[in-house]
């Protein structure tokens, strides 16, 4: 019993750096929680024991189905990477004992490859500097007050402020019992402001090339602006440029994207770009305040793959975006002109998830597209 | 939960299902295997899964089960630690204050006193931590989605530590650790740090049996062949394109409506009629107008 035991504990460690590879979040409390939680189950049923560490190491549906398809791999198709994880795997302790409950595999793997190419990827270098307009007025004031509206939101906190609407009781009290216990003067506050983080993800693919100058503007304007922002790029790849366009000679900065985004008026991937997003950078915890401003005009080269449930790939990126995210704002630069249409496919499945979706093509453009939003 | 000598009753999986039965909760193996577990490491449980779905019924169930009371906290948007925890009864403190105009007390003392224990208002967070009792409250967090995100943050400390602390008090611990219950309908992401602290379960719809099975135990007046045909066709209602699908609380209240109109068959026309019952959104019902409910549920 005592090497039963030993073993089980083997597989289950084994099971861990199996789930930590498929992405989940295995920390040490979660680990010492499954072996408390392993000792109040009747371990001969492999039904119990699958739910047990289902319940310590998961903290979301999504989480649950790659723990299933984790779980089976290791223990029914032996799909461990490691030679020596599998034999522990076919160790004679749990193919005896957890022969049970296979019919209760409830979840269906949903989960699928998302493709990182399309058909136009391409890997060149682009000249930015004559993309760039030196003549155009500058959006600062513009992106201050697009800030204003997209990047502040109300704190859970106050502050005391003389024309608050708010009575602060507390200090009130305070201040009385200081000044000689007579309520004088009743103290005010006012929701302290917070700031939201920005992150721009813009479309740099070959049909957005016409507005590349107004697309490199606002990716520099919001970044001076909003020091805590981040600006990605993405065709048939997705870039981080936040650290590239930080430098302060717009020449070198373009010069430095240059060579780094070799992708620059490639095909588009839209799917692929949020997929990478979510599992990315809005996994953090200041996800829930973020405004994810996405500039596309929603053509897409690479067809969307279908999930087991009939939804596409993109729409289940775009529900899981919209989820963490505070705002979805999507720019269309072709929106605004007098015969557009929907017609886009991504843009189709996108519309339902966005909040604010918006023309923008140049800097006058942008003005309107702030007066717009001041009077949503 | 062990705590201040108490035992809790659910020793075995099957032991969890038989007591929530008998409150006529039809669990399955995981619902009871993860409420077993959360009393033994005493931790919070998370439950997600599209409304109607039975988790604000399992917190109600566990304390009825256990004897305890339940301690509700709804959240909402802008819910803040005043409705939460805890609040200043700032009506007595100015009455007190005015009171002791005359006496000569000194400010710090006059301040220590009024910002006590009798000026404190309890709101559910705390009243779970200082419930008195032989056994520990349940404390459900309804909602939790509905609430701002600094508001998860504020729960961290009574999640993981059990204790909260107020400036003017100092820290204060639970004297019976309470049973926590979140619920989400996940209308967005939840905090990693939140759900880190918390046993996780996702909620589905129920198999046709397990409906049926609640059907029973819920209207029991009902006849079984009618029963029968309300757990089929809700099955397939939830296979069509609904914006919102019925969950377990509308099948009950379609089987209530039924059997209030002594309706003993499911016809296009009766499906209709009380459609309102089990869809709550206009689409939908349109969308079930135009389509052969005779074909399509198999009536």
């Amino acid at each position: 019993m005592a090497d039963s035991t030993h073993n089980l504990i083997n597989h289950t460690q084994n099971l861990f750096i199996a789930a930590r590879k498929r992405g989940l979040s295995i920390t040490h409390a979660r680990e010492i929680d499954v072996m408390r939680s392993l000792q109040g189950i009747d371990l001969s049923n492999r039904d119990d024991y699958r739910l047990c560490l289902r319940a310590n190491l998961v903290s979301s549906r999504e989480e649950e189905l790659i723990f299933e398809r984790t779980f089976h791999a290791y223990w029914d198709e032996g799909e461990v990477e490691n030679s020596n994880d599998y034999i522990l795997a076919k160790s004679e302790l749990l193919r005896n004992d957890l022969v049970a409950g296979r019919e209760n595999e409830g979840h269906k793997d949903m989960l699928s490859e998302v493709t990182t190419s399309g058909e136009e990827e391409v890997t060149r270098r682009s000249n930015l500097i004559s993309r760039w307009d030196s003549n155009a007025p500058p959006l600062d004031k513009s992106i201050d007050k697009l800030a204003k509206y997209l990047a502040t939101r109300p704190s859970r906190r106050h502050t005391i402020f003389h024309k608050g609407r708010q009575l602060d009781m507390r200090n009130t009290i305070r201040k009385s019992i200081r000044e000689g216990q007579e309520i004088s003067k009743l103290i005010r506050r006012k929701k302290k402001v917070q700031k939201t983080r920005i992150i721009l993800l813009c479309d740099v693919s070959g049909s957005m090339d016409v507005f590349n100058a107004f697309l490199l503007q606002l990716m520099f304007g919001i970044q001076k602006k909003l020091r805590s922002s981040k600006t990605f790029v993405f065709s048939t790849k997705l870039t981080d440029v936040t650290n590239l366009i930080k430098t302060r000679s717009t020449s070198g900065a373009l010069e430095n994207i240059a060579n780094q985004v070799r992708h620059w008026s490639g095909g588009t991937n839209i799917c692929s770009a949020l997929a990478t997003l979510n599992r990315g950078i809005l996994r953090e915890g200041k996800a829930s305040a973020t405004t994810l401003i996405l500039i596309s005009d929603g053509y897409d080269s690479t067809p969307t793959s279908i999930e087991m449930d009939g939804s596409s790939t993109l729409e289940k990126e775009l529900k899981i975006l919209k989820r963490r995210i505070r705002h979805f704002v999507w720019i269309n630069p072709m929106y605004g002109a007098s015969t557009f249409e929907v017609r886009a496919a991504a843009l189709k499945t996108a519309l339902p998830h966005i909040d604010f979706f918006l023309p923008a093509y140049d800097a006058k453009a942008l003005h309107q597209l702030i007066d717009g939003l001041s009077k949503i | 939960m062990k705590t201040n000598e108490w035992v809790h009753p659910f020793h075995n999986v099957e032991k969890v299902e038989e007591y929530l039965q008998t409150e006529n909760y039809i669990a399955d193996r995981s619902l009871c295997l993860t409420s077993k577990l959360m009393f033994d490491l005493e931790k919070p449980m998370l439950l997600e899964g599209e409304a109607g779905v039975g988790k604000t019924e399992l917190a109600k169930v566990i304390s009825k089960t256990l004897n305890t009371p339940l301690i509700r906290l709804q959240c909402y948007e802008g819910l803040d630690s005043a409705s939460a925890l805890y609040e200043w009864n700032f009506a007595r403190q100015m009455l007190e204050i005015r009171l002791s105009e005359n006496q000569s007390a000194n400010k710090e003392a006059m301040e220590k006193s009024v910002f006590s224990e009798k000026f404190l208002l309890d709101r559910p967070l705390l009243q779970a931590l200082r419930h008195k009792g032989e056994k520990p409250a349940v404390l459900l967090i309804d909602e939790i989605d509905r609430a701002d995100e600094e508001f998860e943050a504020f729960l961290l400390e009574i999640l993981s530590d059990f204790q909260i602390t107020i400036p003017e008090l100092g820290t204060i611990e639970a004297e019976n650790k309470p049973i926590v219950i979140l619920t989400s309908n996940r209308s967005r992401e939840l905090n990693d740090a939140l759900k880190r602290r918390c046993l996780y379960l996702w909620i589905d719809y129920p198999s046709r049996d397990k409906e049926l099975e609640i059907i029973r135990r819920k209207v029991p007046q009902l006849n079984e062949k009618l029963a029968e045909k309300i757990a089929e066709a809700m099955a397939k209602l939830r296979t069509l394109d609904l914006q919102k699908n019925p969950g377990i609380a509308e099948t009950i209240d379609w089987s209530m409506a039924l059997l209030h109109l002594d309706i003993t068959e499911l016809s296009q026309e009766n499906i209709l009629a009380t459609a309102g019952t089990f869809l709550k959104h206009r689409d939908d019902i349109n969308l079930v107008e135009q389509i052969d409910l005779k074909e399509k549920l198999d009536l």
